[in-house]
C-alpha cells in the first residue's frame, strides 16, 4: 500500500504552462452566489474566514461516509493531493517568482529583494517579509475580511520560518551591522479552491528557489561616503538554497478520518484541522490547530505521523519540478503581448 | 536668530541602555542558564487563580504563575448583536507597556498591535471549543485579556484565566479550558520543559502552547514553532502538556467554587 502511494503521488506534480486564463470569472460567479446565501451562511465565513460553499446535511453526510471507506467525491485517497502546477520565473520585475495552481486554488507569489539595515538583535543577518492580499478572492474578502485572512496568512508564514536555519539569513548580510539584503515576499490570492496554506507553501519554496540576488559591494571613501557597486554580469547572483524551507501540509478532520488538501467542500464538513509544516528531511517547525471544534490527543499523534510522510513526498515531487524547470532555462518560451 | 533654551528636545527615538550592554549581561545569563538547567523539566511552576474579583464586569479572573506572569481577564455575558446566526466570541489580548523585560513597547506601535492580534486569535481558537455558542443565538460574548507582567507562558496563563472568567460570567461551558506552554533549549539533545520563565522562553529553540478541556480531554488549540525535529519530539512534547493541562485543573476548579461561595455569602448591595 506504501509504494503504490508513493508511486501514485510522484506522478502528480506537472510543470506544464497552464493556459493564461486564470479562473476568475468562475471565482466571481461563486462569490455572486454564495454573496445571495449569505444570511445563512455568515456563521461559516466568520468562523473559516475564507469564501465558503453551501452544502446541504445530506451532502455533508455523502461527504463523510465516503471519507471513512478512504474514498473522496473527486476519487482521491485520503492522502492524496490534487493535480498541482508549478511555474517558476513568471513575472520578470521581480527577483524570483512562482505560480501554483492547486486544483482550483490558484496563488502568485513574487519576492523583491532590497537592500535596507539589519535589525537591531541580528546585526549580520537579513530577514523576509511577509504581505499577504485576499482581495481578488470574492465580492466577500474584499475589505476587512480580506484583510484579516491576510494577516492571518502572514503570520503563519512568520511562524513556519521563524525556525533559525530554514533560509541561510547570513548569506543575505551585506555589511554587519549596516547594511542587508531584506526579501519582501508578496503573496496574491487569485482563488480560493481550498487549501490555501499549503499552496502558498509551495508557492514560496518555489519563488525562493528562483530568487536571483545581485551580488553588491558597498565600499566607504575616506569622508565616509557610501558608494554601491553592482557586479557587471547580469547572471552573477546570490542563489538561496532551499532545502531547509518547509512545506505546509493542511490535515483536515472529517469525522474519525483526516484528509489531506481538503477542497472548499470538505473543508465546510469539517470542525477542526491541523497545520503542520514539515521540512524535505521530516523534521516539524510548526504546528497549529484551526478551526473551531476541538481535536482528541491520539488523532493530533496521528496527523502529525501523516503530515511527515505526505510532506516528505510533496518535498521530491516538488523539489524534482524545480530543478526541470531549473534546466529549461532562457529556452523556456515567453509568452508575448501581441502589439 | 536666538537659541531656544526652553524648550529641551530630546531625541525622537529612544532605546534601552540594556542593548549596548549586551556583552556584560550575556554572560550573567549563561550563569543563570546553568543553574536552571538543574530544574526538573516536568515540574509545574505554583498556580495562583483568583475568580469575581472585578466588580464591573459580570466575570473576572486573575493568573499568576510562580515565574512571575500575571494575568488579568475580563468577560461579559450575551449582549444583543445586530447580526443573525449563532453566538459569537470576541477576545481581546491587551498588553500592559511595562509588561516587558525588555525595552518599553510603544502600545500603538504596529507590531505590538500585530502580536496582540495574533494573540487574541489564538485565544478565540482556544475558548471556542469550550462555550456552547449554539445557546446564544444573535449574541455577543466578550472576553478581554490583560498581561501585567510577562514572565514567561503568557498565552497559556491567558487562556486559563480566559476560560475562567467566561465560567464566572455564567456562561454555558462544555469544559475549563486550561493552558499549558512548554519549550526546548537550544541544547542539541535537551528535552522539553513544563512552563518556561522569560529568559527560558527568550533562548528557546522551540516552543508550543496547549489548551486543554480536561474532562472531555479535548485538545483546544495547539500553537507551536521551532526546531523541534522529528514528530516524536512533538507528541512528547505533547504528552508532557497535557499532563501538566490535567495537574493544574484542580486549582482552577478550586478557585471557581471559592469565587460562587464569596458572591453567596456577601448580600447583594
Amino acid at each position: 500500500m506504501e509504494g503504490g502511494q508513493e508511486g501514485g503521488q510522484e506522478g502528480w506534480m506537472d510543470g506544464r504552462r497552464a493556459g493564461r486564463r486564470a479562473g476568475r470569472m468562475d471565482g466571481r460567479q461563486e462569490g455572486r452566489k454564495a454573496g445571495r446565501k449569505r444570511a445563512l451562511r455568515r456563521c461559516g465565513r466568520e468562523a473559516a474566514g475564507m469564501a465558503s460553499v453551501v452544502l446541504s446535511e445530506a451532502e455533508k453526510l455523502y461527504i463523510v461516509h465516503g471519507v471513512q471507506e478512504d474514498l473522496r467525491v473527486d476519487g482521491r485517497g485520503c492522502e492524496d493531493y490534487r493535480c498541482a502546477e508549478v511555474e517558476t520565473d513568471v513575472v520578470s520585475n521581480t527577483s524570483g517568482s512562482a505560480r501554483v495552481k492547486l486544483g482550483e486554488t490558484d496563488i502568485l507569489v513574487g519576492i523583491k529583494a532590497e537592500m535596507g539595515t539589519p535589525k537591531l538583535e541580528k546585526p549580520d543577518e537579513g530577514y523576509l517579509e511577509f504581505f499577504v492580499d485576499c482581495s481578488s478572492n470574492s465580492p466577500e474578502l474584499e475589505g476587512r475580511g480580506g484583510e484579516e485572512l491576510g494577516t492571518d496568512i502572514a503570520n503563519t508564514l512568520y511562524r513556519v520560518f521563524s525556525c533559525e536555519n530554514s533560509v541561510d539569513l547570513k548569506s543575505l548580510c551585506i555589511n554587519p551591522k549596516e547594511h542587508c539584503w531584506v526579501l519582501y515576499v508578496d503573496v496574491l490570492l487569485l482563488e480560493c479552491g481550498g487549501n490555501i496554506f499549503d499552496a502558498i507553501s509551495i508557492a514560496v519554496k518555489a519563488a525562493l528557489f528562483n530568487t536571483r540576488i545581485p551580488k553588491v559591494r558597498v565600499l566607504e571613501d575616506e569622508e565616509g561616503t557610501k558608494e554601491i557597486e553592482l557586479s557587471d554580469d547580469p547572471y552573477d547572483c546570490i542563489r538561496l538554497s532551499v532545502d531547509e524551507v518547509p512545506c505546509i501540509v493542511t490535515l483536515s478532520k472529517i469525522g474519525y478520518r483526516h484528509v489531506v488538501d481538503a477542497t472548499l467542500q470538505e473543508e465546510a464538513c469539517s470542525l477542526a484541522s491541523l497545520l503542520i509544516s514539515v521540512t524535505s528531511k521530516g523534521a516539524i517547525t510548526s504546528m497549529r490547530k484551526v478551526g473551531k471544534g476541538s481535536l482528541d490527543p491520539e488523532s493530533i499523534f496521528e496527523m502529525m505521523e501523516t503530515g511527515q510522510r505526505v510532506g516528505k513526498s510533496l518535498h521530491i515531487a516538488l523539489q524534482k519540478i524545480l530543478d526541470e524547470e531549473e534546466n529549461l532555462g532562457t529556452s523556456r518560451p515567453k509568452t508575448e503581448i501581441p502589439s | 536668530m536666538p537659541l531656544d533654551h526652553r524648550r529641551l528636545r530630546g531625541p525622537e527615538e529612544s532605546q534601552p541602555p540594556t542593548l549596548w550592554a549586551a556583552a556584560a549581561a550575556e554572560d550573567e545569563e549563561d550563569e543563570e542558564g546553568a543553574g536552571a538547567a538543574a530544574r526538573d523539566p516536568c515540574a509545574l511552576r505554583p498556580l495562583f487563580a483568583r475568580a469575581g474579583l472585578l466588580s464591573q464586569a459580570q466575570g473576572s479572573a486573575y493568573v499568576e504563575l510562580g515565574s512571575g506572569t500575571k494575568v488579568l481577564c475580563a468577560a461579559w455575558g450575551p449582549r444583543e448583536a445586530a447580526e443573525p446566526g449563532p453566538g459569537r466570541l470576541i477576545c481581546e489580548f491587551r498588553r500592559a507597556p511595562f509588561a516587558g523585560r525588555g525595552a518599553r513597547g510603544r502600545p500603538g506601535a504596529a507590531a505590538e498591535r500585530e502580536a496582540e492580534r495574533e494573540a487574541a486569535a489564538a485565544l478565540r481558537e482556544a475558548l471556542e471549543p469550550a462555550v456552547r455558542l449554539g445557546r446564544y443565538p444573535r449574541a455577543r460574548l466578550a472576553v478581554s485579556a490583560l498581561l501585567l507582567q510577562d514572565g514567561g507562558s503568557a498565552l497559556a496563563a491567558a487562556v486559563s484565566a480566559a476560560a475562567l472568567a467566561l465560567a464566572d460570567a455564567g456562561v454555558e461551558m462544555y469544559d475549563l479550558a486550561v493552558g499549558c506552554a512548554l519549550c526546548r533549549p537550544p541544547a542539541p539533545a535537551a528535552s522539553w520543559m513544563l512552563q518556561p520563565a522569560e529568559p527560558e522562553e527568550r533562548r528557546a529553540a522551540a516552543r508550543l502552547t496547549l489548551a486543554l478541556l480536561p474532562a472531555l480531554n479535548q485538545v483546544s488549540a495547539v500553537l507551536g514553532g521551532g526546531r523541534g525535529g522529528p514528530p516524536e519530539d512533538w507528541a512528547q512534547a505533547l504528552r508532557l502538556g497535557l499532563d501538566g493541562c490535567h495537574r493544574q485543573y484542580p486549582v482552577l476548579r478550586q478557585s471557581l467554587l471559592r469565587a460562587a461561595q464569596r458572591r453567596r455569602s456577601t448580600p447583594p448591595s
